[in-house]
């Protein structure tokens, strides 16, 4: 983990307002695993004020690509950035997603751009003799992660929620009918979705465990609104058994079983 | 002490002797390790700590920041260990440390002052107390010690008589009258004063017609609220004769310039840690250079040149 100024090599537009920037440090493609993010400058300003945490999308040994999606002023400049031009960087950051040495069968779910560090863990897992199942969420058609942007040993189903493609509904409806089969279970995206995933997968981790619980691997990548990303600001917290937990520093993924869900969320 | 080292408490018998005037803000630097492998925390002025209650707090509910033009709202809540942790784990690593650590203390009545301050006399690692009698953010009785001058003096009264430790107060900015208030602090045994802690203010998230922030009321912080504290530094200046640590959206040297000329000893670095967890020391460096460029043989001859008793101007350029 470092600052360091990162070139842009490439900006692709992959879906409405949502680029990829493939981004040229050795350092963030040496040290860099799935799940971690990596904050970035919108400007040499101070205004946007904050650094914007980015999903990391790919990682290459002459380093990363992110995805973002221009939602606000910041992400929009970041979203702007041109091939040749530099990023202020802080990364990698927080936690990254983890294999289980014995897991063979993995249930990805993305909602929306979270789909973004769940095609890095695809690209890690697939050598390793794992099977993966992507599901993806997204408001309609043209918000659906590009299949051909996949590594083709990933099954992928989609759910758009206007009906436009794929399952019509949520995605974590779709999920239900992989629980059964996946022993690792890895989700990133909204809030709401993420609390469904782990509420779906509890039930099945009890019956499989009987009276011992369950080891079944279920890793959720937690949003909060983020300051630092260094764990000083105590801005981007969630409930855990263990208290308080920075999503910056403690996550962004956590393992589902450690999170204390607000029964309004 | 060289050209960029300062006392923030003459009047002390420890003193407080940073080897620069640049420190870093209570809130914006943790306990002084988070930042560690980024920053070498041992060329900073002084680092204030994480604002520390008797009991450990879990602070406010989600969402606590908000990004504002220039600057940011944040209600946290003070989320801290408490005070027996900061004893037994965080003190013995400052101890290690040349840089001073001034722990700042929050309490919710005099007598929890009272036990911050004492509990700490004597604790090797610490430096100093900032007392925080302006934190918008847990107002318990509705109101801020630094709402008035009667309190803001009861509270550093007390903590006063109980700690020989250097005492910096922090005021907030939220008052009609600083200068008094900052009269009074002094008076009753203050060695410094930090000024000012955030502005108060709120968003609104327009999309569900609710406040932004949790909390609803906040503390804003960065760029935005510069004018607004410079504006208090140079008014307190001229009222009182100890120490003045400028706190308000410093992001560069100029920016640190600008309270030490309107009449700060130091500054502290904030917000913008968040952003560039270097520019404290880019800062350092900055100061180093301008005192070099100006031909200034020690950077307290840039303190207060902007008062109306002190008019001068410097040779040439900016920094």
């Amino acid at each position: 983990m470092d600052l360091l100024r990162a070139k842009v090599l490439s900006n692709e537009e992959i879906m409405p307002s949502t680029h990829v920037l493939a981004l040229a440090s050795p350092e963030l493609g040496r040290t860099a695993a799935p799940g971690q993010f990596v904050h970035i400058r919108s400007g040499p300003t101070w205004d946007p004020l904050l650094r914007r945490p980015m999903s990391i999308y790919k990682i290459r040994p002459d380093g990363v690509s992110i995805m973002v999606r221009a939602i606000g002023a910041g992400s929009t400049m970041i979203a702007a950035s041109v091939p040749g031009g530099w990023l202020d960087c802080l990364g990698p950051l927080g936690t990254p997603f983890e294999l289980g040495p014995d897991s063979r069968r993995l249930l990805m779910v993305g909602g929306g751009y979270g789909v973004a560090p769940l095609v890095a863990l695809a690209e890690l897992a697939l050598p390793r003799d794992c099977e993966v199942v992507l599901l993806v969420g997204a408001a309609s058609a043209q918000y659906v992660f590009p299949s051909a942007l996949l590594p083709t040993d990933v099954e992928y189903e989609v759910a758009t929620v206007d009906g436009t493609l794929g399952h019509h509904g949520l995605v974590t409806e779709l999920a239900a009918r992989y629980l059964e089969w996946s022993d690792a279970i890895y989700a990133c995206g909204p809030t709401p979705m993420l609390r469904a995933v782990a509420l779906a997968a509890r039930p099945l981790a009890r019956a499989g465990g009987g009276a011992v619980p369950s080891t079944k691997r279920v890793e959720l990548a937690m949003e909060q609104d983020m300051g630092c990303a260094m764990g000083v600001c105590l801005a981007c917290v969630v409930k855990t058994r263990r208290g308080l937990q920075r999503v910056c520093r403690d996550g962004p993924v956590f393992r589902a079983e450690e999170l204390v869900w607000e029964s309004s969320a | 002490m060289s050209r960029m080292g300062v006392d923030l408490a003459p009047r002390n018998m420890h003193g407080l002797s940073l080897i620069n005037p640049v420190m870093v803000a209570s809130g914006t630097f943790g306990y002084g390790v988070e930042y560690q492998s980024l920053v070498d925390i041992q060329r900073l002025g002084g680092i204030c700590s994480k604002g520390v209650t008797v009991r450990p707090r879990d602070g406010n509910p989600t969402p606590r920041i908000a990004e504002t033009p220039s600057g940011m709202l944040n209600a946290i809540g003070l989320q801290n260990v408490g005070l027996r942790r900061v004893i037994s784990e965080k003190a013995p690593i400052w101890d290690r440390w040349r840089v001073p650590v001034i722990v700042n203390i929050s309490g919710e009545s005099i007598q929890e002052f009272e036990e911050l301050a004492a509990s700490l006399e004597g604790v090797p690692g610490v430096a100093g107390l900032e007392v925080n009698i302006s934190c918008p953010n847990i107002r318990a009785g509705g109101r801020l010690f630094a709402d008035c001058t009667e309190s803001a003096a009861a509270v550093t009264r007390a903590t006063r008589d109980v700690t020989s430790l250097p005492l910096m107060v922090k005021l907030s900015p939220n008052v009609g009258d600083i200068v008094s208030i900052a009269v009074a602090v002094e008076e009753q045994g203050a060695d410094c004063i930090s000024l000012a802690n955030t502005l108060l203010g709120m968003t609104i998230d327009v999309r569900t017609g609710r406040p932004g922030i949790a909390n609803v009321s906040a503390g804003l912080s960065g760029p935005a609220i510069r004018p607004i504290i410079v504006r208090m530094v140079y008014q307190v200046a001229a009222a009182i004769s100890v120490p003045i640590v400028g706190v308000g959206g410093v992001t560069c040297t100029e920016d640190a310039l600008q309270y030490l000329m309107a009449g700060a000893t130091a500054v502290q670095v904030g917000t913008a840690n968040f952003v560039n967890p270097r520019v404290a020391l880019e800062i350092v460096d900055g100061l180093d250079a301008y005192l070099d460029a100006h031909g200034y043989a020690h950077v307290s001859e840039v303190v207060g040149i902007a008062l109306p008793s002190r008019r001068a101007v410097p040779t040439s350029g900016v920094c």
